[in-house]
C-alpha cells in the first residue's frame, strides 16, 4: 500500500490520472494487502481486470488475494523470492529481485523494500528523474522518501541489470498536478463544504476514514467532533444537535444502520434533518467488512418501522461523492428529512488521482426554512404550508418555543392521536418530497438518446458498467442510466426506463434489490435482465462483457 | 414563583392523578426555572419514552419527546452544538436504566453540562405494570407484587444511585415526588452545577406499585444536610458520620444503602465542574 500510494502521488504530481483500489483482509496489521493502480493521461480510469506489472513481495499472502489481482500472461511480474514449486505459474516476464537483500545491506533492515521498488517502477515507466523530490508535500510519505534516499537510488540503478526494456509512458495531457483522495475523503470534504460542524460516529470498516477526517477538520474549535459510544448514540446526538439548527452527520456501514434506525424514523417523523453516509460492505451481519456490496439499499429506502421517508443518494465517483455529499445537506436541510447518502468500500477507499476543479467551484447550497416574524404570535412547528415545508425554529430561537415529539402530532407539535391528522402529518411528510423527482440533474444518462437498450446501474458498479460498455465500443447500441437519487424515484429514471425496448440492472447485490425496486415502483419492458451477484470481489470488464453483449445483441 | 405560568404549555397532563410526575413539573415551573431565571427559549427539556417522558408537552420551553431511552444522547448533541442551552433530559427508571443504561456511563464520562432526571416509579407503568430495573427485590413466593406478573420479580435491583456514584457522575442527588420544594432545590443545584448531573427522583406509581413501597420509602427517607450526621438503616450498628457531599467513598457508603432501608434524600455527591 506504501508502495502504491506514493507512485500514485509521484505520478499525480507529474499530470498523471489514475484510480488505486486497495485489496485487504481481516487482519489487523500486517497480513495480506495489495493494491492495483491504473496511471492514465486523460482521466481517472478504472485499473485493467489483469495488470502491466506486478510487484510482489509475499506470494503466500498473494494467495490470498488473487482472485481480485490477478495477472494475465502478458503480465510482467518483479518479485522478492520465488513462488513455492507448483503453487503458481509465472508469466514469461517475471524477474527475480531481491528487494529485501539490497535494502538490509543498504540499512541493515527490509523495511524499506517497497521504496526499492519505487526506484525501480519509476525507472522502468521513465517518470522525470527528479520526480520523488518535486512530489515533496511535507507529510509523512515525503518523510519516508527522505529517509530513504538510498534505498530509492538503488532502485533507480536496477534496472540496467534486468534483461528489460524501458515501458515508456505517454506523457499526460498536462502536467498539472493531480489531487490524490478517495471517496471518504471526498465526503468529508464535501461536508465541510456544505457547512457541517457537527460530526458523530462510530468506528466501523470501511466508513472510518471519514470519521478521521472529520476529526481532524473540525478540530482546534472549527466545530464539534465527538466519538459516539455506538451507532445509536452517533445518530442521537446529530438529531440533538440539528434541533439547535446545526447541519449534523454521521457516517457508517451496514451494521450501523441497522442500529440508527430507529432515530432515521424519529427524524423523519419529527422532521428534523440529518444526513447519514452508509459506506456499504458484504452483509448480513458482520459478512466481510472490507469488501464491497450493494445490498443497503432496500434498508435505506425502507428500513424502519412505520412509514417513514427518508431520501437516498448514491454516488458513483469521487468527484460524486464530494458533489452529493453537499447535495445531502441542500436536501436535508431543504425538506427537514433525513438523507442516507449511499457509497460503498470500493467508492470509499479507492483513492484516485484527479482534476482538483470540483473541490473549488460553486455549489449552490440550500438553507432550512426559518419562521419570520409573522410568526412570532402562534408559532405552529408542522404548520401545513403549500409546499408541506413547515418553518423550522431553532431551540434558542426567542419567542418560538415549541415540543416536538415522535408521538403522532398535530400542526402545533402537540400529541394528537386524531386520525385524519395522522393521515395529514403522513401527506406532509411524504409530499413535501416530491418536487426532488424531478431533479433532472441527480440522473446521469449516457450514451445516445434514440437507443432502445439501456443499462441501470449505481454506485462504484455503475464505473464498470461504463468502461466496459466503452472497451467494447457499444456507446451507440447501449445508453447508461446512473441514477444519484435513488429514492423517491426522479422522473428522469422513469422516463430513460420508458424509452427502452431491452434493459439490463447490473447491480452488486445478491437479492437483486435495485431490480425489485425498480419493478415496485415502474413498469419495465418485457425485456429486462438483472445482473445481480454477491459482493467481494469488484465487477472485471471481462464478467460484465457478457450481460452487455448480450443486451446488445 | 412569580410568572409560574410562563413555563406551562395548556397541555394537560396524561398522567394518573396523585402520580409523581405532577411534583416535578410542578417543581421544574413553578420553582426552578424561574428561581433560575432561564428564558423559556433558553431551555430543553429532551424526554424518551414512558409515563415521566410525556413532560415535555407540558412545559413551555424547548422540547423533545424522543425515543425510548435516548433522551440524554439528543441533550448531549444540543448541548455541544449550542451551549447556550440549559438542558434537561427527563426520563424513567425503564427509560434511563434498562433501555439506555449503556449511555450513561459515556454521559457521566463527557462530563456536559446536562442535568438528567430520572423519575423512578420503581415499574413499567406506561406499558401497565412489568417489571422495572428498579423494582425491589423480593422472594419468589411472597405473592404477586405488580397486576401482571405471576411471579414477584426475582433479579436484583439495579441501584441507579450507587451506580451513577461509581460510574462517577460530577453531581448526584435524590429527591422525593412529595416534597416538590426540596425537589425543585435539589434541580436548582443540578442545573446550576456546571457537569453531567443525575438526579434521580423517588416517586410512586399510585396504579401499579403495592401502597406499601411508597409508604416505606417515605417513613425510613431521610435528608441529608451537609456537616450533619448522615441517618443510618436500622440494622445499621454503624456510627453515623458527618455528611460531606465532596467525600465519594462516603457519597459511595450512602448510595449502597438499599432505598427501601434508608433512603437518603439530598445532595449526595458534587465532585468537579467540567
Amino acid at each position: 500500500m506504501v508502495l502504491g500510494s506514493l507512485l500514485q502521488r509521484l505520478a499525480a504530481s507529474q499530470g498523471y490520472f489514475g484510480q488505486m483500489p486497495r485489496y485487504y483482509g481481516p487482519q489487523i496489521r500486517g497480513g495480506a494487502s495489495g493494491v492495483k493502480l491504473s496511471l492514465d493521461t486523460t482521466r481517472a480510469s478504472l485499473p485493467t481486470d489483469t495488470v502491466d506489472i506486478m510487484v510482489c513481495f509475499n506470494w503466500e499472502k498473494y494467495a490470498e488475494l488473487k482472485q481480485e489481482l490477478p495477472l494475465g500472461i502478458e503480465s510482467i511480474v518483479f518479485y522478492d523470492s520465488p513462488p513455492t514449486e507448483g503453487s503458481l505459474d509465472l508469466p514469461g516476464k517475471s524477474f527475480q529481485v531481491s528487494f529485501s537483500q539490497i535494502t538490509k545491506e543498504l540499512e541493515g533492515t527490509p523495511a524499506a523494500k517497497n521504496i526499492v521498488a519505487l526506484g525501480l517502477l519509476e525507472r522502468i515507466l521513465a517518470l522525470p528523474e527528479n520526480l520523488s523530490k518535486s512530489a515533496a508535500a511535507h507529510d509523512q510519505a515525503s518523510v519516508l522518501l527522505e529517509r530513504n534516499g538510498a534505498a530509492l537510488h538503488a532502485g533507480k540503478r536496477l534496472l540496467p541489470e534486468l534483461s528489460f526494456d524501458e515501458l515508456r509512458l505517454s506523457p499526460p495531457k498536462d502536467a498539472t498536478a493531480r489531487t490524490v483522495l478517495h471517496g471518504n475523503s471526498a465526503v468529508a470534504q464535501g461536508a465541510i463544504r456544505a457547512g457541517c460542524r457537527t460530526f458523530f460516529s462510530y468506528p466501523i470498516t470501511p466508513a472510518s476514514e471519514i470519521m478521521e477526517e472529520m476529526q481532524e477538520r473540525l478540530n482546534h474549535g472549527n466545530g464539534v467532533f465527538l466519538q459516539a459510544e455506538d451507532e445509536i448514540a452517533a445518530i442521537g446526538l446529530a438529531v440533538g444537535a440539528s434541533l439547535t439548527g446545526a447541519r449534523s452527520m454521521t457516517a457508517t456501514t451496514g451494521p450501523g444502520i441497522d442500529l440508527m434506525t430507529e432515530m432515521i424514523g424519529l427524524a423523519s417523523s419529527a422532521e428534523i434533518p440529518v444526513v447519514v453516509v452508509d459506506v456499504q460492505r458484504c452483509g448480513p451481519a458482520t459478512g466481510i467488512p472490507s469488501k464491497s456490496e450493494q445490498s443497503d439499499l432496500n434498508h435505506a429506502i425502507y428500513g424502519g418501522h412505520g412509514d417513514a421517508p427518508r431520501v437516498v443518494l448514491a454516488a458513483y465517483s469521487v468527484k460524486g461523492c464530494y458533489r452529493l455529499s453537499i447535495e445531502s445537506f441542500n436536501v436535508s436541510e431543504y425538506y427537514q428529512t433525513p438523507v442516507i447518502l449511499l457509497t460503498d468500500q470500493r467508492l470509499g477507499q479507492t483513492t484516485v488521482a484527479t482534476n482538483s476543479d470540483f473541490l473549488t467551484k460553486d455549489y449552490s447550497m440550500a438553507q432550512r426554512k426559518r419562521p419570520g416574524g409573522e410568526h412570532q404570535e402562534q408559532y405552529r412547528r408542522y404548520e401545513l404550508t403549500e409546499d408541506y415545508i413547515s418553518p423550522m425554529a431553532f431551540a434558542g430561537d426567542k419567542g418560538l418555543t415549541y415540543q416536538a415529539t415522535g408521538l403522532a402530532h398535530n400542526e402545533k407539535g402537540r400529541p394528537s392521536f386524531d386520525f385524519a391528522t395522522h393521515q395529514h402529518m403522513h401527506e406532509k411528510r411524504w409530499q413535501k418530497l416530491a418536487p426532488l423527482r424531478d431533479r433532472d440533474e441527480l440522473v446521469k444518462v449516457l450514451g445516445r438518446e434514440e437507443s432502445r437498450r439501456g443499462i441501470l446501474a449505481f454506485g462504484s458498479s455503475a464505473q464498470f458498467v461504463l468502461e466496459t460498455v466503452e472497451d467494447l465500443g457499444l456507446q451507440d447500441e447501449v445508453k447508461v442510466c446512473v441514477p444519484e437519487l435513488i429514492h423517491p424515484l426522479p422522473r428522469r429514471l422513469a422516463s430513460f426506463v420508458g424509452s427502452l425496448e431491452k434493459l439490463l440492472v447490473v447491480e452488486m447485490s445478491y437479492s437483486a434489490q435495485l431490480y425489485h425496486y425498480l419493478r415496485s415502483q415502474i413498469d419495465l419492458p418485457s425485456d429486462t435482465a438483472s445482473y445481480a451477484r454477491a459482493g467481494g470481489a469488484a465487477f472485471s470488464r471481462e464478467e460484465l462483457s457478457g450481460p452487455i453483449t448480450e443486451l446488445a445483441r | 414563583m412569580s410568572g409560574a405560568s410562563n413555563y406551562r404549555t395548556e397541555v394537560t397532563p396524561v398522567w394518573c392523578p396523585g402520580c409523581g410526575g405532577f411534583a416535578l413539573l410542578n417543581a421544574l415551573t413553578r420553582t426552578a426555572l424561574p428561581n433560575l431565571g432561564i428564558p423559556r427559549h433558553q431551555a430543553l427539556i429532551v424526554s424518551g419514552i414512558g409515563c415521566s417522558s410525556r413532560i415535555p408537552a407540558y412545559i413551555d420551553t424547548y422540547g423533545f419527546n424522543s425515543l425510548h431511552g435516548r433522551s440524554v444522547l439528543i441533550a448531549q448533541g444540543a448541548k455541544l452544538a449550542n451551549p447556550e442551552l440549559t438542558v434537561v433530559a427527563i426520563g424513567g427508571d425503564g427509560d434511563f436504566f434498562s433501555i439506555g443504561a449503556g449511555h450513561l456511563p459515556h454521559a457521566v464520562r463527557r462530563n456536559l453540562n446536562v442535568t438528567c432526571i430520572m423519575v423512578n416509579n420503581f415499574v413499567y407503568a406506561l406499558t401497565k405494570g412489568q417489571t422495572s430495573p428498579t423494582t425491589p427485590y423480593l422472594q419468589r413466593g411472597e405473592g404477586p407484587f405488580l397486576s401482571f406478573q405471576f411471579y414477584p420479580p426475582v433479579d436484583p435491583v439495579l441501584d441507579m444511585v450507587s451506580y451513577s456514584v461509581s460510574t462517577r457522575a460530577s453531581f448526584i442527588a435524590q429527591g422525593i415526588a412529595t416534597d416538590p420544594s426540596h425537589l425543585a432545590w435539589l434541580i436548582e443545584e443540578a442545573i446550576k452545577h456546571k457537569g453531567f448531573s443525575f438526579v434521580n427522583v423517588l416517586t410512586p406509581c399510585v396504579t401499579f406499585d403495592p401502597p406499601w413501597l411508597f409508604k416505606t420509602i417515605k417513613e425510613k427517607a431521610s435528608y441529608l444536610k451537609e456537616g450533619e450526621p448522615v441517618g443510618l438503616p436500622d440494622s445499621s450498628g454503624e456510627q453515623p458520620w458527618l455528611h460531606d457531599s465532596s467525600n465519594i467513598t462516603l457519597a459511595l457508603k450512602l448510595a449502597q444503602t438499599s432505598v427501601m432501608e434508608k433512603p437518603h434524600i439530598g445532595i449526595i455527591f458534587r465532585g468537579r465542574e467540567s
